[in-house]
């Protein structure tokens, strides 16, 4: 199911400001599952020249959405782009969460953008009949991503840095407070959310899975230019294909 | 209307190509990779990822930097070592109606000829691209490459231990890339890959140190195009040998134009990262151009900008 398309946006939508959803024509949606990622030109010309890995964060039999935080010159493209411009991408990518079967009760932890893959992994786990809760980070309430777009089954539990909603603080001080209650947790955030979870779970071991989706930039997306490395206990292991998402005990941290 | 090229006529069985479109080392993996995404056997061959003695863990990250129109590399080799090529990939390759060519870098002359040894007899093993170019080698690989003789070191001892059609990929920083490329030649070299990636580096203002841990990387992208372009004008007007151009091609414009300056054949490399299907869409672009122009052979356009 891997493709290659340039294709004309079928929709967009302002979640928060300077983020966004674009919604891509593409069969891949159909198979596409949370954690994959799609590999998206910012542009038409050779600058910038790479394609951005972007996590599929909604996907429909024929149509993938990613959702972009306008940070730099790629993303700031992107957001330019309307419904009937022409976006360039292939995928899916990467290696999904994974959800095992026994696993009713996902913990999920979602640090600003990084709430992309963990829209899509609440809509896949919800439509298999697994509880799902979610724990949003973002610096301030402004930068929320909008709790009434995920199914209406998923528990939410917000934090923000500054207090301006829900608990005043980091979201992994949310964790302890679920953990009991969860299976597996599955992450994505900025690498100091990881850092503080890898340091949470060497002072409380746990059994339980807990996945990390790895944000690197990439060369090609595909396991061949080997820039995007994890430092992993197993060794360096590539971002794009043994990842994004990793154990977070595999990962040095 | 044919677009084959033989890169080593001058060995007895040639190294024939259904087209002029290679992968370029480090940019293609193993081609087991891009083989589950896009149909790998349409192209004129592969070549591997550089291969060295031993498996390298290779650098610390960040190992690129996009630049304008570019990007540079620091990858460090990282690579399976040539043993593992022999035992896990070159039963894959053997199986495969396009040609792989394994891309092998040292640090003596010995670790050179030892590995071309350890290929020779290879099910699956086309020929050996003997890297003394890359930037991003501690060892001697670049310092062999800067140097006329040294090069032709290694050249002679790949060329007297193997049957393999032998091809060196040249650094583009030097003075004088002719004088290169004639030693390599003259040490027995089937073919010639003109050229590797240019040497430079990125500064991160806000931290005001080098980006990458190792100061310096390898350039390649549209930003060298016109450099590769030239070198492969010279060294094309200096030597009997095939010319294999490598630098910046990103579609098959890119691809014709050194072709027109004394390509036989050429090798994709940044443009598939951004687009897997690049060197395919190469293959299609030069194809529907020879037919467009009543063209009979791509043979015929090698060299004609030289005329």
């Amino acid at each position: 199911m891997f493709e290659v398309r340039s294709e004309p946006l079928i929709a967009t939508e302002e979640l928060a400001p300077g983020v966004r959803a674009l919604w891509l024509p593409a069969r891949m949606g159909a198979v596409a599952r949370a954690g994959q990622f799609v590999m998206v030109r910012c542009g038409w010309g050779t600058d910038p020249l790479l394609a951005r890995p972007m996590s599929i964060y909604r996907a429909t039999p024929d149509a993938v959405a990613i959702l972009i935080k306008i940070v730099g010159r790629g993303t700031t493209w992107l957001g330019e782009r309307r419904p009937g411009d022409v976006v360039e991408f292939f995928g899916p990518l990467g290696r999904p969460f994974d959800v095992e079967p026994g696993v009713r009760n996902l913990l999920l932890v979602a640090g600003g953008i990084g709430i992309a893959p963990l829209v899509l992994l609440s809509d896949q786990a919800i439509a298999r009949g697994c509880s799902v809760t979610m724990l949003i980070g973002a610096l301030r309430s402004a930068d929320l991503y909008p709790s009434h777009r995920l199914p209406p089954q998923v528990e939410v539990a917000v934090a923000t840095n500054d207090g301006s909603a829900g608990h005043r603080g980091l979201v992994t001080d949310l964790l302890p407070e679920y953990l009991g209650w969860a299976d597996a947790v599955y992450a994505c955030g900025p690498r100091p959310m990881y850092e503080t979870m890898a340091g949470f779970f060497r002072r409380n071991p746990t059994q339980k899975s807990v996945q990390i989706a790895w944000e690197e930039s990439m060369g090609c997306g595909t396991g061949v230019c080997l820039g995007c490395v994890v430092a992993t206990r197993r060794g360096y292991e590539r971002g794009c294909v043994e990842g994004p998402v990793f154990e977070l005990r595999d990962v040095a941290l | 209307m044919s677009l084959a090229v033989d890169l080593a006529p001058r060995r007895p069985k040639g190294l024939r190509l259904r087209n002029p479109v290679l992968t370029a080392s480090g940019c293609f993996g193993y081609g087991t990779e891009y083989g589950r995404l896009i149909d790998i056997q349409r192209l004129g061959a592969i070549v591997s990822k550089g291969t060295t003695p031993l498996p390298r863990k290779g650098n610390p990250m960040p190992r690129l930097v996009e630049t304008p129109s570019g990007l540079i590399n620091s990858i460090g080799l990282q690579n399976v070592g040539v043993e593992a090529v022999v035992r896990e990939k070159a039963p894959i390759w053997a199986r495969w109606q396009v040609p792989v060519i394994v891309n092998i870098a040292g640090t003596s002359v010995d670790e050179y000829a030892t590995m071309a040894e350890t290929l020779e007899g290879v099910p699956g093993v086309a020929g050996i691209e003997i890297n003394v170019s890359s930037p991003n080698f501690a060892g001697a690989g670049m310092e062999f490459g800067r140097d006329a003789a040294m090069s032709a070191e290694v050249t002679a001892a790949v060329r007297s231990v193997t049957t393999l059609p032998v091809i060196v990929k040249l650094t583009p920083n030097v003075t004088d890339i002719v004088s290169i490329a004639r030693a390599a030649v003259e040490a027995g070299a089937d073919a010639l890959t003109v050229a590797n990636t240019l040497v430079g580096m990125a500064i991160d203002i806000r931290t005001r140190r080098p980006i990458l841990p190792n100061v310096r990387g390898g350039v390649s992208g549209p930003a060298i195009k016109p450099v590769a372009l030239y070198m492969v004008y010279q060294v094309a007007g200096a030597v009997d040998v095939p010319v294999i151009a490598s630098g910046g091609i990103m579609t098959w414009q890119d691809a014709l134009e050194f072709i027109l300056a004394g390509a036989l054949a050429v090798q994709i490399g940044t443009a598939t990262f951004v687009r897997p299907t690049a060197a395919l869409e190469v293959v299609d672009g030069l194809a529907a151009y020879l037919e467009r122009e009543g063209i009979e052979a791509i043979t015929e356009l090698v060299g004609a900008a030289r005329r």
